[in-house]
């Protein structure tokens, strides 16, 4: 691997491989080299290590919380292994000749190949669910770098139109890739005028179904958080929190209402 | 009178065969449930970053286990097998990502995405620890997904080399995504 003249700066990449010790014992030489001569590329060093201690002990403690005891998978696994280990033992070789396996294989792929056409067209129509908040993990939120002056001084504040390729793969990632694309608006949960970001984790597919909680419910909420930054009453990046948090508990929380009001949501009486 | 067949002559040794295999499989079995407990965790814990629900997660992992088995009952490399079993359950929570719908109507009385609080005695603290927390979460949910997953199998404890094998990319393309995940994880604790 190539590392750097001398007398330049050690980039990132060669410094986190010599804390990882995936160097050459050549390269290592020459990097730790530099570094005895060096205390900027020292100090950085020491802030990787630090970046990868502080995403170890939130990574650690994300997880701890998640995992569910393991006595029960455990046990399934055993019993599945059980039934395997005994449908192997069986003989499924044994009887198992060449011309009777062919033919049985194609029997199966048939079989297989209309079952799998069946299921598409039953199921194509159904494959639009009802999303009317995003999930967190793939839609977490994303803002650009800017504060409240530039966010208030944007003349145009409506959405911008999601790129096509950037809609199918929201689609993708909320797996109903076959799923009627008329029947969603893919939007942004921190909304641009807001400082929201066009990226793939600041977007999610609102169903035009969900008749209470919809876009122009949510867009009602924007303008209003909008117009609290704007005039000094709530911090950018609280509104941002606010919205990227839960948007049905925020719009709840600042219009003082269960239900949306009936100026923001002419269908909601249905 | 037509001639009877019988199979006396082979019954014996037949039986004999299925007594070893079943001391094999038993033994296999054993090894399979112990590599289970050894790696259920942190596999389980790399699947719940792909945004599956939970019980999909551990659906997935049985399937990895069922498929070790065979994989060790057919005689194949047993080399790696930690490699292994993160690469094929990589491919399955992809597959399982792509062709299953997700149940994604988000129960909002659950109060999805909001942050545990931390157990910690003073709340100056605890509102601290919060908000890092928070903001070194947001960073990692924004990163590119390759190198989210290259950091959950750093953290898992992959070497470079598995990690490049399981996500089929160059060595030199995992230092470059750590080195940029790590630094913008770096500058969020800088504010």
């Amino acid at each position: 691997m190539n590392l750097m003249k001398y007398d330049e700066h050690l980039p990132d990449q060669q410094l986190l491989l010599d804390v990882e010790g995936e160097l050459s014992p050549r390269d290592e030489k020459r990097v730790r080299a530099h570094l005895a001569g060096c205390w900027k590329c020292r100090a950085r060093r020491q802030e990787l290590e630090n970046a990868i201690t502080g995403f170890v002990r939130v990574y650690q403690r994300e997880s701890e919380t998640k995992l569910p005891p393991v006595a029960g998978p455990r046990a399934l696994l055993k019993a599945q292994l059980a039934q395997l280990s005994a449908t192997a033992a069986n003989g499924y070789l044994g009887w198992f000749t060449f011309p009777r396996a062919l033919a049985w294989t194609a029997a199966l792929g048939g079989l297989l190949v209309l079952g799998l056409f069946l299921v598409r067209v039953m199921r194509e129509p159904s494959r639009t669910p009802i999303v009317s908040i995003p999930n967190s993990t793939l839609t977490p939120g994303a803002t650009l770098l800017v504060n409240r002056p530039a966010v208030c001084a944007q003349e145009n504040i409506k959405n911008r139109i999601v790129p096509v390729a950037l809609q199918r793969r929201v689609f993708e990632a909320y797996g109903i890739a076959g799923a009627d694309p008329r029947a969603y608006e893919v939007d942004y949960l921190i909304t641009p005028a807001l400082g929201g970001a066009d990226d793939i984790h600041n977007l999610w597919p609102h169903s035009y179904s969900a008749t209470v909680w919809n876009a122009r419910v949510k867009d009602a909420l924007e303008d209003r958080l909008r117009d609290m930054v704007c005039e000094g009453s709530m911090d950018l990046a609280e509104a941002q929190r606010e919205i990227a948090g839960n948007w049905i508990a925020a719009y709840k929380k600042y219009f003082h209402t269960d239900r949306p009001l009936s100026e923001h949501c002419n269908r909601c009486g249905e | 009178m037509s001639p009877r067949f019988t199979v006396s002559g082979i019954l014996p040794a037949s039986r004999a065969v299925s007594a070893n295999e079943r001391a094999r499989r038993d033994q296999l079995e054993e090894r399979v449930v112990g590599l289970f407990d050894q790696f259920r965790d942190p596999i389980l814990r790399y699947l719940s970053g792909f945004g599956l629900p939970l019980p999909d997660c551990e659906e997935v992992l049985q399937e990895v286990f069922l498929s070790l088995f065979q994989h060790l009952d057919r005689g194949k490399s047993q080399e790696n097998i930690r490699g292994w079993l993160f690469r094929v359950a990589h491919n399955l929570a992809l597959k399982r990502r792509y062709r299953t719908l997700q149940d994604i109507e988000v129960q909002v009385e659950a109060g999805a995405g909001e942050f545990a609080i931390d157990p910690a005695p003073n709340p100056e603290d605890q509102m601290v620890n919060n908000q890092t927390r928070q903001r070194l979460l947001a960073v990692v949910d924004a990163l590119p997904e390759l190198d989210r997953r290259c950091l959950f199998l750093r953290a898992e404890g992959l070497r470079y080399r598995e990690i490049a094998e399981i996500l089929n990319m160059s060595l030199g393309a995992v230092s470059i995504s750590l080195a940029r995940s790590l630094a913008r994880i770096a500058r969020s604790a800088e504010r």
